[in-house]
């Protein structure tokens, strides 16, 4: 135990966990366990307990202001001095509200018990020592220290060291889509030296201590050592840590130790509770309450300076002037003194108690209809919106920004293979398009799908060399996500087609990725390139010409070899298929395939250290076979292994020939089984794990074509062809992609004609580059060929990406052996350098990918969503303002945007790439002046409103000349701006554009510009995404919203709405919202001038009784009076009513501005209304009091008309504003009204002497019997409604407002309602969306050629229909119909700034003929200068 | 976080008009088309109740003889406290000029009495009035007890200010005998009053019923003692008692005193009692007749037809509103 007292020293000595197995110590008593200070697994996130919820709900009640303001009223009322009628019943509304909280509160909580206590109840396999085995534990009884094993599919109970896997290699895999939202697999390695333990994992052999950091919330950040009994210590980083909540996936069984348990494991840490959101309305109310106690106290000052003033008045006390109890009088200050204080108690309801409880039953039942709505629900995922946060429902009316995360929110995130061009023709691929455009049906049937064959994707293989198997040679390829770690790991590219079904969910593999129809011209096409193919093999010394044939077979095998993709099979564990499983199939022979097996796992086994080091260097390409490799696994400091590590690096370094031998020994051995016939389509359950969806579906794509890929290990990739026939391609060297490059390189050698054949994949504006120079070649046919399908490929680039379609290029490369050999020796060069690696690194890759053969290019697209575009209309037209915040690339966001045109075709798009404050700034200015030009001289004002487009604000002529702008904007930039104070610049800039693009942000930086747009602008703003790089912008705009169904939980958990679909937010908005937002506004106004206009007759009161605090009402009235009498109509109200119908609303988004612009409930509606209640009360009271006067009526009787007549005309004035009459509405109405004669009548006939002074006992019905009550209770309210009914008359018919003329259309009949409609929207919008049909009027400026020259690729990108250029080199504007010289003033630095330019039409042709004959002379160092240039750009 | 496999049970909302808000609803649009008529309507109904109350008020016929000032010494023999039992009579003439018809209703009223005081209207024990218990002072001090301690019966600020002048109306044929006009004492109470809320304790006779109580300080007699003539008349029930202990609503205001039959001519002998000077209020004595509208003012009559003539000026103007701007109004339907 000499571990224990150290451990304990420990702990005191610095801020460390120890922890150690808690195998020894079980069965102990429970002081023994060493771990016993450590938090359990038991997760608590309720609040209350039985005994504890009374006081603890009550103490945390009266932290809101208005209890407090309350309770203190109800202390007034006990103190002696105060003229309260009865303390007692001034408790009942405090009470009552309290208690309705109580049980909301209660509700809650229970909910978040019951969650707990399942989530407690699951089941984990913990090891024991007493049954020598794994036994069945709840997750709850999980203590630090005790060993778990988890098998695949399983959820990790608690933060685990990892220790064992089943994974030959110590890998073990998992999906953390419960954590962050990315569903690839991420990769998690045994803690090194207990990767020998290949049988089995022994928990009592395990004496180790563990010391690591005290629990903090960073998933990234795990650091701590391994002391062994022998003292030397074993260190492990977060790559060995198994975080609770996520998914085992692909490895069988996997073992550690428990590090963290319940609340401090780092899932926990990370899930803060919701915040406490106060609506918009909510604040504007707190100050009109603020307004109403000023007018409380200066009607209570009133009355007690009344009272002074009339006491004064008497020399002598008057007979029915009472002293106190003793006979003597108080002093006339003091007098006044109470009297203000009873007179705070006599008016306390003009603060409105049930506004408060009202306004939350109002929230719950606006809920309750959105949780209700049809059409917020989706089908495929069996979810309908979710509300976590009950208080803002209001603030959906009032959206002036939207924050829309790109992928999985706008997009589905699914990838699918749309048409492609081979050697310059084009193949549309109709079919395909024709299924997709029905996407519903298909979907319908994607469980049956998933159920016939799941091909899986789960990328991220970018761990390096952990991923090999005993392979020796190449790594898998790396993207650019994986070299960016720190950014990337917060942005996921993918999202995950997951259906409801048993089957575990996989990546990338959704029916619609996968189902490609194939070309019906095509296809017979790719059948005769097949058989060339075969011939081919017949034939093997045959010269490859540059037949279309030829090509179409390149290309197909380009698209199944060129990527990083894995194979698996659906079996579960899902795993790695090395070779093709269809071998099984032919039975023929098995033992052979038992050999090959045996070999090749001897040869993991003598592997299996090199896979424990961790090289997380980026793009080293270790080329296994043909240069030494130890270099790349020299870099840890891992010294515990290294006697092993030496004998494999010997072992590698000696055996190069040998395993060459070997290796092709094995292709032999295989391909003798694989050339056995009858494949077929024995092999339905392949998986395919891509890195990213494209990879995936290029693949698809090429399986729909009978080109599938079939197994891939590093060396080798095998294809099946259509024939049936596999080809084993020996994988020499890949070179993976990343975003500097901008594309990716396989090296193979051909198995039938033995040529060494590079397949290069990239962005086109890169491959372009890249192509060999016709001009080099000799014979001119082939030349003019080459040109020409250069010149078609383009066009159809162009047109894929005028239709939104990610575009890759394909080409190839021969090369010779020879030539091979010296770049492989150059190559290795590179990786040995220490310095400049990344550097030589990628001018290796350049030296091998140039003069490439084109072969075709693909058009993918990354499917938007349905509706997407349709509801970036609506909102935009709404007057929200749209912005789209992504981690992607600029490109794909760009891209994007256009098409769910968030851009147009039409815009002048502004995008900033730098990282330099001065530039930025110049940029900014430089910018700012130019729009201002187009906007011209009344942009100021639009400025001052903020949120106004531009575009609504101008008449319709001068529009049509102002092109709109876009600003496209990257990481880098909005860190200049944020630390060079640009962000007024900015915002001012941001105004002026109709839309805006954030790429390349870090989720802080989403979360700043929000804040920032937030409180610099004063808007509301929603955020909406759907994976956890989204949860920090969710968290801090107004209204965070997301996407539930896609991604992980993530950002349905710090959200207050969760929606399905990005279409949902349309009508969230426009309807509910809108609805919400009047109805709550309209009540809250309501309840304002019911209590005022109630308070208002007791005040007036007072002026004929002395100021003496006395009432005409009963209490137990005055009480019920707010309660029940008039709480149900504005409940109703704020529930049901509809001032417009939900189709109008959605017809036609321009009504959402009312709410935007506070139009129910703003400082004018509130004294309008306070005012217009100061008159109705003036009235309900005086009229009373003329007919009454020098009359014999008693005090209490007088109060019934008054009484009746306010609630008539607090009723009426509902009646007047509720604008959508259905039962309910008049059910509650009538119902009150009845209700008030009933419970008067039947109090008043009960009770005789029950409420001291009042002796109700048959007033009202005295009342009753005289026709005067009638005259009376007719005349007041139709006085006091007067005004109102006439100015509301006035405006029903005259009223100019949006709001009005929308319900006028509203009560047309239907077919005339869509004729004003129509109408209206076209005088809305004079210029009707620009459309295709619009660029002949916008003809396309004439751009010189020097830009092209001069232009480089910058930023990469899939399908480019703009081509940047430097801002500098020419000073030259582009709008769209004009292009003229104008030197930026200051922008000499701005040399990082890009403009872009849009190419349309017919001008596409020559450019592109142009940009690729200038780039042929001097592409090598243009070439290199921009890729440096991208990089000082890309990298901080 | 995690994902249950139970979520499956299907989600999807009720198609319900309620639940998807398309229950059938008249749409309330205020326009001048539909107001208008509405409008004139009202107007036409308050001009007419308007008229028709404005002609009953002016049927009524009332009479106020304000006798402050003329039995002014009474008052101030009333100041000093030790001559409270004194009597002292002051009579006004005065002459009717217009034949009163009906019943006539003779009210006392007073000016600047604030029965509606906070303290006032508490300062009473309903308790003891409805005759349960005697002996229940609870709200009613200082007026609660005597100095000995004796429970006052009826106790209270209320009781204890009570009017306590005695009006008697005479009739001068001409000028040499008046003839006390009969007048009705009963009656003048609301029935629940007098039947329900007010009870004498029960016992053999009233002055053994209310014995061990004192009467209130300001009284020159007991409770029971208050209707020499009529016996029933006394205790809690005396209808004046009754009368008075109704707090009236306004410092102004008269309360029912007598009830008479037809009277043409009269002259009035007042015994002045009621000390008017320590509120520095007034009081007169009210005879009026009631029409069927009760004995309602002028003013209401003048509100209806003034409400009246204001909705018929609104619906006008409306209409010219409506006539000025129709063309702008087609306007906006075909733009």
């Amino acid at each position: 135990m000499r571990k224990e007292g150290k451990k304990r020293w420990k702990r005191k000595e610095d801020k460390k966990r120890v922890v150690v197995s808690n195998l020894p110590s079980e069965g102990r008593s429970y002081k023994e366990n060493p771990n016993r200070h450590y938090c359990g697994n038991q997760i608590k996130t309720s609040k209350y307990t039985v005994l504890s919820f009374i006081p603890k709900n009550i103490f945390e009640q009266l932290h809101r202001f208005a209890n407090l303001y309350f309770l203190g009223i109800v202390v007034l009322n006990f103190v002696p001095v105060v003229n309260a009628f009865q303390p007692e019943v001034s408790m009942i509304p405090i009470c009552i509200i309290l208690a309705v909280t109580a049980i909301k509160d209660a509700w809650e909580d229970l909910r978040r018990y019951k969650s707990d206590k399942v989530i407690n109840n699951q089941e984990c396999i913990v090891y024991s020592r007493k049954e020598r085995s794994y036994v069945q534990k709840c997750w709850k009884d999980v203590r630090v220290g005790d060993f778990i094993q988890m098998k695949c599919n399983e959820i990790i109970p608690a933060d685990i060291l990892l220790l064992f896997s089943s994974d030959p290699s110590g890998i073990c895999h998992l999906e953390t889509a419960n954590l962050d939202g990315e569903t690839n697999l991420k990769q998690r390695r045994v803690v090194k030296g207990f990767s020998e333990q290949v049988v089995q994992f022994e928990p009592e052999h395990f004496c180790n201590t563990i010391v690591c950091e005290k629990p903090n919330n960073h998933l990234n950040k795990f650091k701590g050592y391994m002391e062994h009994p022998d003292q030397t210590r074993t260190g492990f980083g977060s790559e060995s840590l198994l975080l609770r909540g996520c998914t085992i996936r692909n490895t069988e069984v996997a073992v550690g130790i428990v590090i963290y348990a319940g609340h401090e494991t780092k899932a926990m840490l990370n899930n803060s509770g919701p915040r406490y959101k106060r609506s918009q309305i909510e604040r504007r109310m707190n100050t009109d309450i603020f307004f109403c106690i000023g007018l409380l106290f200066l009607m209570c000052l009133i009355g007690a300076v009344g009272h002074r003033l009339w006491n004064g008045t008497f020399e002598e006390h008057p007979p029915f002037d009472v002293p106190d109890a003793k006979g003597s009088f108080l002093p006339l200050a003091l007098g006044g003194f109470y009297m203000f204080l009873t007179m705070i108690i006599l008016l306390q309801v003009l603060i409105p108690v049930s506004l408060y409880v009202s306004i939350e039953l109002v929230k719950l039942g606006q809920v309750f209809f959105l949780h209700n709505d049809l059409d917020l629900y989706d089908e495929e995922t069996n979810l309908s919106i979710q509300c976590r946060a009950l208080n803002i429902t209001e603030d959906l009316g009032q959206i002036q920004y939207v924050f829309s995360d790109k992928t999985g929110t706008l997009t589905e995130n699914k990838m699918v293979f749309r048409r492609c061009t081979i050697m310059g023709s084009e193949y549309s691929h109709q079919e395909n398009a024709k299924r997709l455009e029905t996407p519903k049906e298909l979907d319908s049937d994607s469980e049956e799908w998933t159920q016939y064959q799941c091909l899986s994707f789960p990328a991220r293989w970018a761990q390096g060399p952990a991923t090999l198997r005993g392979q020796r040679r190449a790594q898998p390829l790396r993207r650019c996500h994986s070299a960016q770690v720190p950014i990337q790991s917060h942005f996921r590219q993918r999202s995950v087609g997951r259906c409801e079904s048993s089957q575990p969910p996989v990546a990338f593999s959704s029916s619609i990725e996968k189902d490609v129809t194939p070309d019906k011209n095509l296809l017979p096409k790719v059948q005769d390139a097949a058989l060339w193919l075969e011939t081919l093999s017949d034939s093997k010394p045959a010269k490859s010409s540059p037949s279309t044939t030829s090509s179409i077979a390149d290309f197909f095998l380009a698209l199944t070899i060129c990527n990083s993709v894995m194979v698996s099979t659906t079996t579960e564990p899902r795993q790695r298929v090395t070779m093709p499983p269809s071998t099984k199939a032919l039975g023929t022979s098995l033992e052979k395939i038992q050999q090959l097996f045996h070999r090749l796992k001897l040869l993991n086994l003598s592997q299996s250290f090199s896979s424990t080091a961790p090289s997380d260097t980026d793009l080293g390409e270790s080329l296994g076979d043909n240069m030494p490799t130890t270099d790349s696994e020299e870099r840890d400091d891992a010294s515990v292994y290294s006697g092993g590590y030496s004998t494999d690096g010997g072992y590698r370094n000696s055996t190069w020939d040998q395993g060459n031998i070997q290796g092709s020994g094995l292709d032999a051995s295989l391909e003798e089984v694989l050339e056995a016939p009858a494949l077929g389509l024995a092999s339905p359950e392949l998986y395919y794990e891509a890195e990213s969806p494209d990879e995936a579906a290029l693949v698809h794509a090429a399986h729909a074509y009978s080109f599938t890929l079939m197994s891939r290990t590093p060396e080798q990739v095998t294809v099946r062809l259509p024939q049936g026939t596999c080809l084993t391609f020996d994988v020499l060297c890949t070179l993976g992609f990343d975003s500097v490059r901008k594309r990716m390189s396989v090296v193979v050698r051909h198995p039938l004609t033995g040529e060494i054949i590079i397949y290069t994949k990239g962005a086109d504006s890169v491959i372009m580059d890249l192509l060999e120079d016709p001009a080099c070649v000799t014979d001119t046919d082939v030349e003019k060929k080459m040109r020409k399908i250069r010149a078609r490929t383009q066009k159809h680039l162009d047109l894929y990406a005028r239709d939104g379609l990610r575009t890759l290029c394909i080409a190839k490369k021969v090369i010779t052996e020879d030539d091979f050999r010296r770049w492989v020796s150059f190559r290795c060069e590179a990786e040995a350098s220490l310095d400049n690696r990344d550097d030589l690194l990628m001018e290796t890759a350049q030296h091998l990918e140039n003069q490439l053969t084109l072969l075709g290019a693909t058009g993918i697209e990354d499917r938007l969503q349905e509706g997407v575009p349709d509801t970036i209309a609506a909102l935009r037209e709404a007057g929200i303002q749209l912005w789209v915040l992504t981690g992607d690339k600029q490109e794909t966001a760009v891209n994007i945007a256009y098409s769910c045109r968030l851009l147009d075709q039409t815009d002048t798009v502004y995008s900033i790439n730098t990282e330099s404050q001065e530039t930025c700034e110049s940029i900014l200015n430089c910018a700012l002046e130019e729009v201002k030009q187009f906007h011209g001289p009344q942009k100021p004002d639009r400025k001052l409103s903020g949120f106004c487009l531009p575009s609504e604000t101008l008449p319709p002529t001068s529009r049509a000349a102002i092109p709109e702008v876009g600003l496209v904007i990257d990481g880098k930039t909005l860190n200049a701006i944020f630390q060079g104070k640009l962000e007024m610049k900015f915002l001012e800039l941001t105004q002026y554009c109709r839309s805006v693009l954030c790429c390349r942000s870090t989720p802080l930086q989403k979360s700043m510009i929000v804040k920032l747009v937030r409180d610099k602008l004063s808007v509301m703003t929603l955020s909406i995404g759907d994976g956890a790089n989204d949860v920090s912008m969710i968290q801090a705009a107004d209204i965070g919203i997301g996407i539930s169904g896609q991604e992980g939980m993530q950002a349905v958990m710090s959200s207050d709405f969760a929606i399905s679909r990005f279409r949902h937010l349309k009508k969230l908005l426009l309807v509910h919202g809108h609805w919400c937002y009047s109805r709550l506004a309209r009540m809250v106004v309501y309840y304002f001038y019911k209590n005022v206009c109630y308070v208002n007759l007791l005040f007036w009161y007072q002026f004929f009784c002395g100021f003496s605090g006395s009432t005409m009402i009963d209490y137990w009235q005055m009480i019920f009076f707010n309660l029940f009498f008039t709480s149900l109509p504005p409940l109703v109200f704020g529930v049901l009513d509809k001032d417009i119908s939900g189709e109008t609303l959605l017809a036609l988004p321009e009504l959402y501005k009312s709410g935007q612009n506070s139009e129910c409930y703003n400082p004018m509606t509130f004294w309008i209304s306070i005012v217009d209640a100061f008159y109705q009360s003036l009235v309900c009271f005086f009229i009373p009091y003329l007919t009454y006067r020098d009359s014999d009526i008693d005090v209490f009787t007088f109060g019934t008309p008054i009484n009746t007549i306010s609630l008539t005309t607090i009723l009426l004035y509902q009646a007047m504003e509720m604008k959508t009459w259905t039962i309910i509405h008049g059910l509650v109405l009538v119902g009150s009204f009845l209700m008030y004669f009933v419970a008067s009548l039947v109090y008043n006939a009960t009770c005789v002497n029950c409420n001291s002074p009042t002796n109700p006992y048959w007033v009202m019905e005295g009342q009753l019997s005289d026709p005067t009550f009638y005259l009376v209770c007719f005349l007041t309210p139709v006085m006091a409604l007067l005004p109102r009914y006439f100015f509301l008359s006035l405006q029903g018919t005259y009223g100019k407002s949006l709001i009005l003329k929308a319900q006028k259309i509203d009560k047309l009949p239907t077919d005339k309602r869509d004729l004003e409609m129509q109408s209206w929207r076209s005088r809305q919008r004079p210029v009707p969306i620009p459309g295709k049909a619009q660029h002949t009027h916008h003809p396309v400026p004439p751009v010189p050629e020097r830009a092209f020259r001069a232009s480089t690729p910058k930023s990469s990108s899939p399908p480019e229909r703009k081509y940047k250029e430097d801002w500098v080199l020419h000073g030259e504007k582009c709008s769209r119909d004009h292009l003229k010289d104008h030197p930026c003033p200051g922008d000499s630095s701005a040399k990082l700034s890009s403009r872009e330019y849009l190419l349309l039409g017919p001008s596409k042709t020559t450019t592109s003929g142009a940009y690729s004959s200038g780039q042929t002379d001097e592409y090598r160092p243009s070439s290199r200068g921009s890729h440096r240039r991208s990089q000082s750009s890309l990298t901080i | 976080m995690k994902r249950t496999s139970k979520d499956s049970r299907c989600k999807l909302p009720d198609n319900t008009a309620l639940k998807q808000q398309q229950l059938p609803a008249y749409q309330l649009q205020l326009s001048a088309t539909g107001v208008l008529s509405g409008f004139f309507a009202t107007g036409v109904f308050c001009l007419g109740v308007g008229i028709i109350l404005i002609l009953s008020a002016k049927s009524i016929k009332e009479i106020e003889i304000k006798y402050t000032e003329i039995c002014g010494n009474c008052a101030k023999l009333r100041e000093d406290a030790t001559n409270f039992d004194k009597e002292c009579t002051c009579s006004i003439p005065f002459y009717l000029s217009e034949t009163m018809q009906g019943n006539v209703y003779m009210y006392y009223k007073l000016y600047g009495f604030y029965q509606n005081l906070y303290h006032y209207i508490l300062s009473r024990s309903n308790s003891q009035l409805v005759g349960t218990d005697l002996k229940d002072v609870g709200n009613c001090a200082p007026f609660s007890k005597s100095h000995d301690g004796t429970p006052i019966a009826p106790c209270g600020a209320i009781a204890n200010s009570i009017f306590n002048d005695t009006i008697i109306l005479s009739y001068n044929l001409n000028s040499s005998i008046p003839i006390k006009v009969p007048m009705l004492r009963s009656g003048i109470t609301w029935w629940t009053d007098k039947y329900v809320k007010f009870q004498n304790p029960s016992s053999i006779n009233l002055s053994s019923a209310f014995a061990g109580t004192t009467k209130p300080p300001s009284w020159a007699k007991p409770v029971y003692e208050l209707d020499e003539e009529d016996p029933g008349n006394n205790g809690f029930l005396n209808d004046d008692f009754i009368v008075w202990m109704r707090t009236a609503a306004f410092p102004t205001f008269k309360k029912l005193y007598r009830r008479l039959n037809r009277i043409q001519y009269f002259t009035e002998g007042l015994p002045a009692d009621f000390p008017v000077t320590r509120f520095r209020g007034e009081k007169s004595v009210v005879l009026s007749t009631l029409t069927w509208s009760g004995g309602s003012s002028l003013f209401l009559g003048l509100a209806y037809t003034v409400t009246g003539a204001v909705t018929w000026l609104a619906s006008f103007s409306m209409m010219a509103v409506h006539l000025l701007l129709k063309d702008r109004k087609m306007l906006f339907i075909q733009q």
